[in-house]
């Protein structure tokens, strides 16, 4: 039944979206799209959009990276939808209230944020993947993962949980050193978080060293994370210029854009340097 | 789309799952009652409890609803018809969480003789017939300790169903399984959301060592039936007034 359907779906033209991908797509169509067993009730063959993530530590500059990468695929004529931590409805302002108490647990904080994920990614994501639409993922859940393993929470135990996520069609790493991460967050801020420093683990009351000790622990996860899920590692420390034209470059050539010419407009040119 | 995934079984692995935490690494006792509603089981932990109150025991009570923690999302999620099943099943998992962390955990690692009425098998039992994976579902409530006894309170489905349909005026949206989509009729859909949960509990009695309680059973005896294997299955003398 299932091979009947896709076949008759393959001649129908695609909604929005270059014909050449569409033909790409149905032949390594699997079930691969997902890590483990499907949510229930998703059909992996009916999500026709795009899933790109872009993960780092915090001062990466993802969510910059993010901004242009969203007008650049709008200007080529692609619907963008993001997502991001703390952005759901279910939960998302009482993860906020949780981390401004500083009181939650660990395990209890791990699982509020799959909820947040999930809720995102059922409510928001799949929709828009079912539509043919390209979506930005502002971290997904490699940095959960992370994050509550250098907490303790055993990595095969959170793989598990995420085991019903979606597989990303691309995964970018933008690798800063956390010297680095703290000068660009520092900057940002006037000072650094509580949680981004890792203060809930007592590293160390100095908050420099907290941070760079806690970033650190981050970054060797995902060393480690980027070998098992084939991250596409780049030099987050390089110009915005730089890092978004090679990010460019790899999307474009995932999604059958020719050129990778791109110019911010006059609204995001401070971004640019 | 209502239909689960009933060709896998919700019993545990016969080789069992990686225990996050180990098995009785702590002085103190864990005892759950688990069933269906209106299987009894509220009563007779009630009973318990109130036995080993009175003789002054170092017991602490706790029972599955929402802390403060999620009750804001929870109703959010119910109000608005939000939850899916895993979203559900998780926010769950995050309340239970924080009760094992800030409850459970220290109060075992305290020595106390911990009574819970509903434990992780009702999240086994009631999301699985929502449709979650089984085997997610046993890796997401890992962390959980095993308890030392688990009652099993199984009442005929009828008889279960009757004594809550005739105590409550009506049945809420996700207590009814209204999500599920079987039924528009709330009380049919209740029926069979818990008939699919009863089969679900059935599938754990042997791999998950429940203790089989006759909830049709007069309550008297069926409470000196249990009091007598709490005596018998927990060393009630450690958790004793302490004489002076």
């Amino acid at each position: 039944m299932k091979k009947t359907r896709k076949d008759a779906i393959a001649p129908i033209p695609a909604n929005g979206r270059p014909s050449k991908k569409k033909k790409k797509n149905a032949q390594i169509e699997s079930p691969s799209r997902f890590y483990g067993t499907p949510l229930p009730g998703v059909r992996p063959e009916e999500l026709s959009g795009t899933l790109i993530v872009i993960e780092g530590t915090d001062g990466s500059g993802r969510s910059t990276q993010i901004s242009l990468l969203t007008e650049w695929l709008e200007s080529e004529g692609f619907a963008v939808q993001t997502m991001g931590l703390r952005r759901s409805y279910l939960v998302g302002e009482d993860i906020d209230a949780l981390l401004a108490e500083n009181a939650v647990t660990r395990m209890t904080l791990a699982l509020m944020y799959s909820t947040d994920f999930f809720d995102q990614l059922e409510r928001r994501i799949l929709p828009a993947l079912r539509s043919g639409l390209i979506v930005l993922a502002d971290r997904y859940i490699f940095t959960l993962i992370a994050r509550a393993a250098v907490r303790g929470i055993a990595r095969d135990y959170l793989h598990g949980i995420y085991e019903t996520a979606l597989r990303p069609d691309l995964t970018f790493w933008l690798n800063v050193r956390p010297e680095v991460a703290f000068d660009r967050e520092f900057k940002k801020s006037q000072t650094i978080s509580y949680w981004e420093s890792g203060r809930d683990m007592s590293l160390s009351n100095d908050l420099f060293q907290s941070f760079i000790r806690y970033q650190s622990m981050i970054k060797r996860e995902f060393e480690y994370l980027s070998k098992r899920h084939g991250f596409l590692e780049l030099d987050g420390e390089g110009s915005v210029s730089l890092v978004n034209r090679e990010l460019r470059k790899r999307i474009a050539s995932h999604l059958g854009i020719r050129g990778t010419h791109y110019q911010p407009s006059h609204a995001l040119s401070q971004l640019w340097r | 789309m209502a239909t689960s995934t009933p060709d896998i079984s919700i019993a545990a692995d016969p080789v069992p799952a990686k225990q996050t935490t180990t098995k009785r690494a702590y002085p103190g006792a864990l005892v759950v009652v688990e069933g269906i509603d209106g299987s009894g089981k509220s009563t007779q932990l009630y009973l318990l409890k109130r036995w080993l109150e009175i003789g002054g025991y170092r017991i602490h009570f706790t029972e599955w609803n929402s802390s403060p923690l999620v009750r804001s999302a929870t109703r959010r999620g119910k109000q608005r018809r939000l939850l899916t099943p895993t979203t559900f099943s998780l926010l769950h998992a995050a309340d239970f969480a924080d009760r094992c962390e800030r409850q459970i955990m220290p109060l075992l690692h305290g020595g106390y003789l911990v009574l819970a009425d509903r434990y992780i098998y009702t999240a086994f039992a009631r999301d699985a017939a929502r449709g979650c994976s089984p085997h997610w579902l046993r890796n997401l409530y890992g962390f959980a300790p095993v308890p030392d006894i688990t009652f099993y309170f199984r009442a005929p489905l009828d008889v279960a169903v009757n004594r809550i349909v005739a105590g409550r005026p009506k049945l809420k949206y996700y207590e009814a399984g209204m999500d599920l989509g079987i039924s528009l009729d709330r009380a049919e859909s209740f029926r069979i959301f818990q008939e699919r949960i009863l089969n679900n509990y059935d599938q754990m009695i042997e791999t998950d060592h429940f203790v089989l309680m006759d909830g049709t059973v007069r309550v008297n005896k069926l409470q000196k039936l249990m009091r007598q294997i709490v005596g018998e299955k927990i060393a009630l003398q450690q958790f004793a007034p302490k004489k002076k």
